[in-house]
């Protein structure tokens, strides 16, 4: 198990508010492709959702400030409150008799690009895995190239590294002559100038058999990218009569290597890299430092330098955080608050995040940085493929279609889907985006949660049309097994609660309860093990409260919907068959304790198996995926 | 946004833009100062060589295992190609008419022009300056036009493969066209376009591309040319403009046709144009998914609460007159302004 540090966001510069003077909030998350604003108020002494407004994300020209989409999202909200929250580009603050204005204004935020952080050094496989660690939970993405001394000396004939990777594939053999070495040092620079990294961390403790050289080829090539991409700097276009310099980016480097060195690479360094030391990054156990020196780098290297941040932060009661960061404080204050294992799912149009917070303090974050089903679908479909897109679709589908859809969405991420064929392609990548990010959580070892809540956000999610498409997208990509329960933000605002909670958290707490996740989808039922083809996998019985009995048998590879509406509650009794498991063991029976919780969906029994198999032959594979769309209303 | 300037024409508008080679390890000598005026056709910048494997010698080597001797030159024959490469001399004319107001690092030299702008919605390929020239098709005689080499070849419509490879070979510069399927334009650039578009250096993407610069105003699929466009385009037929196809989504770069224009045309109380993207009542704007996409509109309603499409999703919508006097319904957020 793992338990990832937080940081915290700092109070900002309008900070003071006193919670108990707090009546209305302006809460807005600016992510890469849209802004949502949302309006906190008090009504009925408890704090309620009042509205909602969003608007494309503006840190790109023409605006180049991410305080215009902030506006244009208030105006929705102005327009139907009726109120008035601007004043000469201003937020008014504190709310007015008349009703215009708020009292704390608060942002999150998801734009600018993860953070690009080559892993420099003597990077082995493990270490390797604890930097993926050490960023999960942040906007970064990490790409390792290991020293060329540390490959020679623990490869016998040269690897692939790195971006590219076509000069050894003809001539792998034999000794690391001197044309090899510059071969490798080639393909290095080239690497780094194909990755642009913003940040650089040096890992290693010297203590292989190429001694302190990785360090010292870390520093080289560090300089030497420096070197090439100040040659290569120019202007690229922007808007109106400006031009965007290009080529240089300074990068900052965090040094996690062998301590007795890290003077000599601040030497090495000087004038090409600022170089912030950390603690040598060696086991799990020292992630921590690594991950909070990352997080403040990104803070400083990525969401500071978004055009209008000074004014946004200016606005702010209390400084702008990721809006990872808030939705991890949510996750974890709802599993130790309800005392259950919770996971989290947001997937957005360039990130896609999972979060697992135990009932213990157990806490497993993994941001997906350029995964997503806006500028991120092009990343989906080339990591896995044109088939895991269309197994998930109930009609034929060519490849230049899937790319054209790709390409074009990637180019206008933010339009909505107008037909149901478009829909249901968007909620194919969308399935891939949450496997991606689960088949990334494994990959870093984490011990999995099995999730007694499912909650879900996102647009692709919080818009879904039907709340069945929603329950079926998180059952075929997350899988979970036993007895769970899903629930949708539909308002699209847990990922700022955490946020607000910094500020007011009576307001966090209410509104989460009273608007953020009150779309509970139903309870599911998830049988695995051995599921009888062709037979019944389990027999569910169901007592209503008003004392009506029901018995459904529902077979292997179905699915079953009983109705079980909101608000309305039964006690459930499971039969499996001999060889099927529905948490207690094979062929366990089991009567809940409790009376389980109806949804909009209602009790879902997901009997097609774990892992889902879908059928290898097109016609009886959409003809499957029909069945189940219509068994539970997508 | 794709419009990085606003709308995806702007009849006039002050830019700066960079002149520059395009290329990497050539050495770029610029011709002209700060406070310089430059002329569309003069020669801005002179590359004078290869600077190549040398960069090499300057990384410092360490003593490796199986290192023989650290000290040895590590200078590779160099190809065939990079050879002629290495002895190209060439000057660049500057494409555009305005004043040098900088000269950057790599040698390019940044210019700041009254121009029209056509920005467009994807592209590929290196900055390249030359004669505009419209397209025309064999007249009844049989004869086919004769474009110059180093022309920059509009096409007002749909482009495929074969007329790529036919522009290539006869030595132009540049295509604008309104869009292409996304199979023919890989198949030409002999690349995946989802990599190219996701590039983290727009420019550096650019350099295994064919030597022919491409630009579509409409994007991928078989859309023709808005009208305004076409207009645009054969006004300023035969004048220099500078074309750049390079296209990032991840970097925020899209590709643009820069025109400076006569000075006739910029006289005293010219003003540039300030576009709002914002959509407004009587906008014109383009639809850029769905079943009319590419289809050009302008705004007659906008709705005050969201709309139901076939999809089911909802969201809220704006009514518009087509250009061909049809009224659609569709999402705000599936609209650009163009103007």
């Amino acid at each position: 198990m793992s338990t990832q540090p937080h940081v915290e966001g700092g109070k900002g510069p309008n900070s003071g508010a006193n919670p108990s003077s707090v009546s209305s909030i302006l809460v807005a998350d600016c992510g890469t492709v849209l802004t949502k604003v949302s309006l906190l108020g008090i009504v009925e002494n408890q704090y309620r959702l009042m509205a909602r407004g969003e608007a494309p994300t503006t840190v790109t020209p023409p605006y180049e400030d991410i305080t215009k989409g902030i506006i244009q999202a208030i105006n929705v909200i102005e327009f139907i409150t009726g109120r008035h929250f601007i004043s000469e580009g201003r937020i008014i603050s504190p709310e007015q008799p008349i009703g215009d204005g708020v009292d704390v204004f608060i942002a999150t935020i998801s734009a600018g690009g993860p953070l690009r952080v080559v892993v420099l050094g003597a990077v082995d496989s493990r270490l390797e895995e604890l930097t993926r660690q050490a960023v999960s939970g942040l906007y970064a993405e990490t790409h390792a190239l290991p020293a060329p001394s540390f490959i020679a000396t623990t490869a016998a004939v040269p690897v692939a590294v790195g971006a590219s990777n076509t000069h050894f594939s003809q001539n792998a053999g034999g000794q690391w002559t001197p044309e090899r070495v510059a071969l490798e040092w080639e393909r290095q620079i080239e690497g780094l100038r194909d990755l642009q990294p913003q940040a650089a961390l040096i890992v290693g403790i010297a203590d292989g058999p190429a001694g302190p050289t990785p360090l010292q080829e870390a520093c080289q090539l560090l300089i030497s990218a420096a070197s090439d991409s100040r040659d290569r700097q120019g202007a690229v276009a922007g808007a109106g009569s400006t031009s965007k310099p290009t080529g240089w980016q300074r990068v900052d480097t965090l040094y996690a290597g062998a301590p007795q060195y890290v003077e000599a690479v601040r030497r090495m360094l000087q004038g090409n890299s600022d170089v912030t030391r950390v603690d040598p990054l060696i086991t799990q156990a020292q992630i921590g430092p690594t991950s909070i020196a990352a997080g403040a780098l990104y803070d400083r290297k990525v969401m500071q330098k978004l055009p209008g941040f000074a004014q946004l932060r200016d606005w702010s009661a209390s400084a702008p955080i990721t809006t990872a960061t808030s939705l991890s404080s949510l996750v974890r204050f709802l599993a130790q608050h309800y005392a259950m294992n919770v996971t989290a799912v947001d997937i957005g149009g360039a990130t896609t995040t999972l979060m697992l917070a135990g009932e213990s303090g157990e806490f497993i974050p993994m941001v997906n940085a350029g995964i997503g089903i806006g500028p991120g679908l092009g990343a989906i479909l080339q990591r896995v493929g044109l088939q895991r897109i269309t197994r998930w679709l109930p009609f034929d589908i060519n490849e230049e279609e899937v790319r054209q859809y790709v390409m074009n969405r990637m180019l206008h991420p933010q339009v909505v889907p107008t037909n149901l064929r478009d829909l249901q392609i968007s909620q194919a990548f969308a399935r891939e985006a949450l496997i991606l990010t689960v088949e990334a959580t494994k990959q870093n070892n984490f011990e999995w949660l099995d999730a007694d809540l499912i909650l879900a956000t996102g647009g692709i999610l919080a818009r879904v049309p039907k709340y069945g498409q929603a329950a079926l997208m998180l059952l075929d990509a997350l899988q979970p097994k036993g007895v769970t329960s899903l629930a949708l933000d539909r308002t699209m605002l847990i990922s700022q609660l955490g946020a607000v909670a910094t500020v007011a958290p009576v307001a966090a707490v209410q509104v989460n309860e009273n608007d953020a996740v009150t779309h509970r989808l139903g309870t599911c039922v998830i049988p695995f093990g051995t599921l009888p083809r062709g037979e019944i996998a389990l027999r569910v019985g169901i007592e209503y409260t008003n004392g009506r009995q029901v018995m459904v048998d529902v077979m292997s590879g179905s699915i079953e919907v009983i109705p079980l509406q909101t608000n309305e509650q039964a006690l459930l009794s499971l039969f499996p068959a001999p060889t099927v498991d529905v948490g207690l063991g094979a062929g366990e029976r089991a009567r809940a304790a409790e009376e389980i919780d109806g949804g909009l969906v209602g009790l879902i029994i997901d009997a097609r198996g774990r892992p889902l198999d879908l059928p290898g032959n097109d016609k009886e594979r959409q003809a499957r995926l029909l069945q189940w769309m219509q068994a539970i209303g997508a | 946004m794709t419009y990085l300037l606003g709308w995806s024409v702007i009849p006039q508008i002050i830019v700066r833009r960079e002149r520059w080679s395009g290329r990497y390890r050539i050495s770029s000598i610029p011709l002209v100062q700060p406070g310089q005026t430059v002329q569309p056709d003069q020669a801005v910048i002179r590359i004078e060589r290869l600077k190549a494997i040398e960069e090499l010698a300057t990384i410092p080597h360490l003593s490796l295992p199986g290192v023989v001797d650290p000290s040895v030159n590590i200078q590779r024959p160099m190809s065939a190609s990079n050879a002629q490469e290495n002895i190209q001399r060439e000057v660049l004319p500057a494409g555009l008419r305005g004043r040098v107001v900088a000269v950057t690092q790599r040698g390019g030299v940044i210019i700041e022009s009254h121009a029209a702008v056509l920005q467009g919605s994807i592209g590929a390929g290196n900055q390249v300056a030359g004669i505009l020239t419209m397209w025309q098709p064999t007249d009844a005689t049989g004869q086919a036009q004769v474009i110059p080499p180093g022309a920059l070849l509009v096409v007002p419509g749909p482009l495929n493969l074969a007329m790529l490879h036919r522009a290539m070979a006869s030595g132009i510069i540049g295509v604008i066209a309104s869009s292409i399927s996304s199979r023919d334009l890989e198949g030409f650039l002999r690349a995946d376009l989802i990599d190219l578009i996701s590039s983290v250096d727009a420019e550096l993407a650019q350099v295994p591309l064919p030597p022919l610069t491409v630009l579509f105003t409409e994007g991928l699929g078989t859309i023709a040319m808005p009208v305004r466009t076409i207009n645009l385009l054969s006004y300023y037929q035969g004048s220099i403009a500078l074309l750049t196809g390079a296209t990032s989504v991840r970097q925020g770069v899209f590709p643009e046709l820069v025109i400076s224009l006569p000075p006739k045309e910029v006289q005293e109380g010219w003003q540039p144009l300030q576009p709002d993207p914002a959509v407004i009542l009587g906008s014109q704007v383009r639809v850029c998914s769905g079943e009319y996409e590419g289809a050009i509109g302008t705004v007659t309603y906008l709705f005050t609460h969201q709309q139901t499409f076939l999809s089911g999703v909802q969201a809220r919508a704006t009514h518009l007159l087509l250009e061909d006097g049809s009224m659609v319904t569709v999402p705000l957020m599936s609209v650009e302004r163009i103007s």
